[in-house]
């Protein structure tokens, strides 16, 4: 049975669907089956970013609401044998999504994924609730900024009081990405360091991402930067996803305005 | 200190005022399953006693957290 892991954030605009669409490539890279599902119904991006949106035909409503089989509807990337993407629907409105028909959803791709990676709505956002019921884990993404992280950590909150597994019992395992971390102003005190926003959330790291130009780059061609392999937000997505994958990976500075180098000369002495 | 030597660091003060507003909106979401629990705690006490109100909070004490449940019962 595979993980079911959703990408939640506060507010919109932090980076999700982007971390969702490299981090799920990059599971995929490292030879496990991944799905990654679009659940932003009515705002469909992920498609875009995966260079998958001619590629739709059936989407996520389709497969709920009208019979249409799951694999029918799954796009298998021309990036990865191992990545599938199953689209939100762009037409219909949030509140066609019903918990037992996600539920059978999430079900059938678990049987067929090892990992299934739900792109959620941001936090504030009525579709959230629904991405977080059958979530196993989740990963939030946060930007150095304090509107982000106060959102985030509600939430967080409500990820804690209304999944499944938490009535359940049972706790979601969350795990933080901060995304566009830029190490010239973390340095200059004018942006919170890594160090500040963990003790404010309190939950364990699992990937700090530096600000990228190539970002835009990437999302205007649909080919995620972490297929580039020089680009510092690349590797740093890379890093991420070995991690879900199990993988014990060094967290490598990126705050450091020098990175790279010192840090090279730093790993010498240590 | 000297203000006026140069620009205070932001990001200390985004630190300072986060901690603060987060504390605070944690503090106003209440427990959760509040009307659930109490719903089903006045089911259970009153299969043996009459009950007129549940009243529960949640409290940090020491760094421990509880809930402390007050039930009040009916005047027999």
């Amino acid at each position: 049975m595979g993980i079911v892991i959703a990408v939640i954030s506060g507010k919109g605009g932090v980076g999700k669907t982007t971390t969702t669409a490299n981090i799920g490539l990059g599971i995929a890279q490292n030879d496990k089956k991944c799905v990654v599902v679009d659940f932003d119904i009515g705002q469909r991006n992920l498609d875009m970013l995966l260079g998958l949106e001619n590629r739709v035909v059936y989407d996520m409503v389709h497969v709920m609401d009208e019979n249409i089989g799951i694999k029918q509807a799954l796009i298998k990337s021309k990036m990865s044998p191992n990545l599938s993407f199953l689209a939100a629907s762009q037409t219909k409105d949030k509140s066609v999504l019903d918990s037992d028909k996600i539920a059978k959803l999430i079900d059938e791709l678990k049987q067929e994924f090892d990992f299934v990676i739900l792109d959620a709505p941001a936090g504030i956002e009525s579709g959230y609730e629904h991405t977080i019921e059958f979530a196993d884990k989740a990963i939030v993404v946060v930007n150095p900024e304090v509107s982000s992280i106060r959102d985030s950590d509600r939430a967080i909150g409500i990820l804690d009081s209304k999944s499944k597994r938490v009535k359940d019992g049972q706790e979601v395992d969350k795990f933080l990405i901060i995304n566009r971390i830029d190490a010239k102003m973390v340095q200059s005190g004018e942006m919170l360091s890594s160090e500040d926003i963990l003790e404010i959330l309190s939950i364990p790291l699992i990937g700090k991402i530096p600000e990228d130009k190539g970002i835009i780059d990437a999302s205007n061609q649909g080919k995620p930067i972490i297929l580039d392999k020089n680009s510092k937000a690349g590797q740093a997505y890379k890093r991420v996803a070995s991690r879900v994958c199990g993988e014990k990976i060094d967290f490598v500075d990126v705050e450091s305005v020098n990175s790279g180098f010192m840090q090279k000369i730093k790993g010498m002495f240590s | 200190m000297f203000p006026w030597f140069g620009k205070k660091k932001s990001a200390k003060t985004a630190k300072d005022r986060l901690t603060i507003a987060i504390m605070s909106d944690r503090s106003n979401d209440s427990f959760p399953f509040l009307d659930e629990l109490k719903a089903e705690i006045i089911e259970v006490v009153k299969k043996y006693v009459g009950v007129k109100k549940v009243d529960i909070q949640k409290e940090t004490l020491d760094g421990v957290e509880a809930l402390s449940i007050d039930v009040e019962l009916e005047k027999s």
